[in-house]
Formats: structure tokens, sequence, C-alpha cells
């Protein structure tokens, strides 16, 4: 169990407006939804009525792209308003966003931008979530993303930095487990030591995914199945987590719902036999 | 050096113009793969940002990315956010300034279409985010004393727009929905209301007079003043029958969120 005693939320899929009709019509036997803040923040049309009869009959948590933790732009009061009220109307289990920034003097990439990973960027995130979890008056989650480049300036590995910051601005992890997989393609790094280093009773929630092999590199795109090997670090996490919360992403070329939900539901068909197994 | 880092590093995913130019320097901050160098890694990020724009602005505006093509909406695209970048912490709102943009494009061929088409898609992704307000109920309708109605002031329901187009562009937008080839569009003035009636987008269109007496409701002016300046104003002067039957099919279609009078 993590420190502030976060359910485990069984297996889930992300809400994707592709599967709304789906959803509203069968009302299938799933966990738990993941629900992607930024597109239910602003509006009050269909998305968030749909939003809110899911929250109703299942477990929700908020997943966010755009609060922009390692920014060296002030943080954005407004957003984190809305970002509480919408949590609050959702009755979310926890909210989420990324170890990243997207963008400085006004603008926004809508990109996860990578952080240098030094004690200045420690210092100044740590801040920063410190803060933003006082707004939201909740423990942030923060996921490691997958990243394309490293830093020069950067002194310390990238699971080193995500624990010292979660031990020091005592905040959840969401451990994406493809997204370790893809940076540790991308930069040449043992996958399993990051994992290892990671502390186990912060993390609240796993992701899995699918991704696109380039060959120089590997992109998160979010638009396939999970891989063997990802599936294979799945394992040696959940063996050092124990039961958490996991979720499928799918977000390009998104499938009808069963071919995502069965995803999910492979997780839950592993984890029983990890059990067996044990 | 992180602020400095990060000026650098939205510089080079963000700045128009040529990818070279921008991702000149790279080495300075980025370490090489063993694959890919400094320019490379960092050309990941630039080549999905104007993607990631596109893709946003190809959901609010598929007639506009119907029409320009996939080479041509990116065009457009790279040059719409090289004058208005996101600022919002959304995408949903990007597009928000892609009529003005269209309409300051003095050698944009067939503009006064493209900005019509453009207004029609921005109003129906406006309708579409607005917050839910109820429509009149048949009881609050009833519940006006009926020497009272000469006065009363209908206000509209929040997802609600009027439109005047010089161009049919509703029949576009349509075709592109249907995914059938649209119309040739030849200038045929257009008057519709977009509104939004058990979560689904709806379109109704509206004759002169009839938008004209809409217009005057929207407005808050009295019921009875708008009828009669909407009439007068009509030519041929439409039938009492006619401006019945309008009002009748506004209030079934939910159009109206409140009701005043004295």
């Amino acid at each position: 169990m993590n420190r502030w005693n976060l359910p485990d939320l069984g297996f889930g899929i992300g809400l994707r407006t592709t599967h709304f009709s789906h959803i509203l019509e069968n009302w299938p036997k799933i966990d738990w939804f993941e629900i992607l803040s930024e597109n239910y923040m602003d509006t009050g049309g269909r998305p968030l009525h749909v939003a809110e009869q899911v929250a109703e009959r299942y477990p929700v948590v908020l997943h966010g792209v755009s609060m922009s933790v390692g920014s060296t732009d002030p943080i954005q009061r407004e957003y984190l308003k809305k970002l509480k009220a919408l949590a609050a109307r959702l009755k979310a289990h926890w909210v989420s966003d990324h170890l990243c920034w997207t963008g400085v003097h006004g603008l926004n990439t809508h990109d996860l931008l990578p952080m240098p990973y030094t004690d200045e960027s420690l210092k100044h995130t740590v801040k920063r979530v410190r803060r933003i979890s006082e707004i939201l008056e909740r423990p942030l989650v923060l996921e490691n993303p997958s990243t394309y480049l490293e830093f020069h300036a950067s002194t310390w590995t990238e699971w080193d930095f995500l624990a010292t910051l979660a031990e020091e601005a005592d905040c959840g992890l969401l451990l994406d487990v493809n997204n370790v997989y893809v940076s540790s393609y991308n930069h040449g790094f043992d996958p399993y030591e990051y994992i290892a280093r990671i502390p186990a009773g912060r993390v609240v929630q796993f992701h899995l995914a699918g991704h696109t092999n380039k060959g120089t590199h590997i992109l998160d795109t979010h638009s396939d199945h999970v891989i063997g090997k990802v599936w294979d670090l799945y394992r040696f996490a959940r063996q050092r987590t124990g039961g958490v919360a996991t979720l499928i992403e799918w977000d390009e070329a998104i499938p009808s719902f069963d071919v995502v939900h069965a995803e999910a539901l492979k997780a839950r068909k592993f984890v029983a036999r990890q059990r067996k197994v044990a | 050096m992180l602020a400095g880092l990060q000026s650098w590093m939205q510089q080079a995913v963000a700045k128009p113009g040529s990818d070279a130019a921008a991702l000149r320097g790279a080495g300075k901050w980025v370490r090489p793969s063993s694959t890919l160098s400094p320019e490379q890694r960092t050309g990941i990020y630039r080549g999905m940002y104007l993607l990631r724009m596109r893709d946003a602005l190809t959901v609010d505006y598929p007639g506009l990315a119907h029409y320009f093509g996939p080479d041509g909406f990116e065009r457009f695209v790279a040059s719409y956010v090289k004058k208005f970048p996101s600022r919002s912490y959304t995408l949903n709102r990007l597009g928000d300034h892609v009529p003005e943009f269209i309409r300051r494009q003095r050698g944009l061929k067939r503009r006064e279409f493209l900005y019509d088409m453009a207004r029609a898609e921005l109003a129906m992704t406006e309708v579409f985010d607005e917050r839910e307000t109820p429509a009149l109920t048949p009881g609050q309708i009833a519940a006006v004393p009926a020497e009272k109605w000469e006065s009363a002031r209908l206000i509209p329901v929040a997802a609600f727009r009027m439109l005047e187009f010089d161009y049919p562009v509703p029949l576009y937008l349509e075709a592109v929905r249907e995914e059938e080839p649209p119309p040739v569009m030849r200038p045929r003035r257009t008057r519709v209301v977009y509104y939004r009636r058990d979560y689904a987008l709806l379109r109704l269109d509206l004759k002169p007079a009839a938008y004209h007496l809409l217009g005057l409701l929207a407005k808050g002016e009295p019921l009875g003043k708008a009828v009669e300046a909407a009439w007068l104003a009509s030519t041929p002067r439409v039938k009492e029958g006619a401006l019945f039957a309008w009002f009748q099919r506004w209030m079934s279609e939910g159009l109206f969120g409140k009701i005043r009078w004295r």
C-alpha cells in the first residue's frame, strides 16, 4: 500500500470520446477510468456530461498534460483552480501529471518537454510540486514521461531525480512502464535499474501502452498493443509495489472499446498468473 | 541555467522557419545518442510540434482542412501558429483566431468563402463546449399571463450562435462531414443558428425575416416590438401565421432559456 492509502483501483483504461457511445449503451464491466483533465475543464458540453455519468458508476482519476510542473514560468493558478473543481466534481481518486515542462514566456508547446536533471531543477521542481499539492489540497501524482533527448547539464539519472523529487516534495508516482522502456531504448540505460530505484511505496498507478520503434529511437505513440518486454518490466515493477492501479493508454488509431479493454484484462490475467506462481 | 535551457528549447521546438536554423546550436545543450545527433534528437520534438497543432485544428476546422488538402492545411497551420501560438493550457481554443487570421490574408484565394466557413466552424466549437443551461419548459411558457407576452423578453440558452454568411457554407460542411464531394460555392446569402439540444449540436436555417426576428429577440427586444419590427422590415410582408410557426419551432427546439416580463 502506498503512503496515502490511495486504493488499488484494479485494471482500467482511458476514457476516450470514440468509446462514449459504447460505454453509455453497455456500461461495460471495467474496474475504472482515467480522464484527461484538460479535455473536460473548459467544456459544458457532451464530454463533461458523459464524464459525469461515468464518474457516477466507476472510480475515476484525472490525468493531465498541461500542469508544466518543471517550467520556469509562474504556476498557473487559474488552471489549478479549474483542475481542483473538476476533481471535486468527478470525485477523482487522485490527480496526476508529468515530470516535464510544456512551455515558457506564456506559450504552450503542448508537449511533455524533458527536464535537465540538475540540483537547480530538483530544487525548483520540489518547490513547485509542494505548492501545487497545497493548492490542490491533495498529493500530486507525477508520471515519468518518455524522452527523446538528454542534456549535457544533467548530473542526476532520471530515476534518482524522480525518486528524490518524490521524497522531498512528498508526492505520489505514476510509473509509466512503457515510458521507462522507451527512454531506456533512446538513452541506453537499464530499465530494470530504473524501476529498482523508484520508491515502491510512492507508486500509486502504472501506465502501460504500445509504442512505435523507428529503429534509431522509439516514439511513445500509444498506438498499439503492449510489447512483451514491457509486460516483463511490468511484472518486475509489480513485484516491487504489490497491487497498484494499472491503466492501458491507447491514443492513436484507437481500436474498439473491447480491444482496449482486452488489453487491460491481459494485465489482470497476467497478475493472477503471477500470484499463482508466487 | 534552467530558464536559459527552457528558452532555447522552446525556440528549437516552436520557432517558425527552417528546421536547420531552429536547431542550430543544439550540440551546446543536448548530448548525442549512439544513433542520433543532438539536432536530430531535438528535431523529434520540433517535428511533433506542428503535427500536434495541425491535428488540433483539423478537429475544429474539418471544412478548412478539406478545402486546403493535407499539404495546404499544414502550411496554413504553420503560418497561423506563427501569428497565434498557443497561450493556453488547452488546445481546445487554439483555433479561436482563425476567422480573424483568414480575414487579414489579403492574397488568399476565395478569402470571403473561407472566412465564412471559419466563422461557422468556430461557432460550432463554441456551441459544442458552451455550458449547459436549461431550455424553457412548457410549464414556464404557460405561466406567462396572456397580456404580458407583448412585453416579455426572451433570453437564449448559452449554446446559441446566430450567423449570417455570404456563401452557403453549412452545405459545404455538411458534405465534408458526410464524406461526399462538397457543392461548388457561389455567393448566396445564408442565415443560420447553431444550438445544442440534449448535448447534440444542431443547425436551423433561417429565412431573412426569421433571422431578423430571432436576432431582435436574442438582443433582448420585447416580443411585441420585435415582431412588429421584423414584420415591417420583411419584403414581401410575412404572414402572421408564419411568425407564429417560427416562434413555436424555436420554443420546441429549446432556443430560449429564460423569459422575463413585467
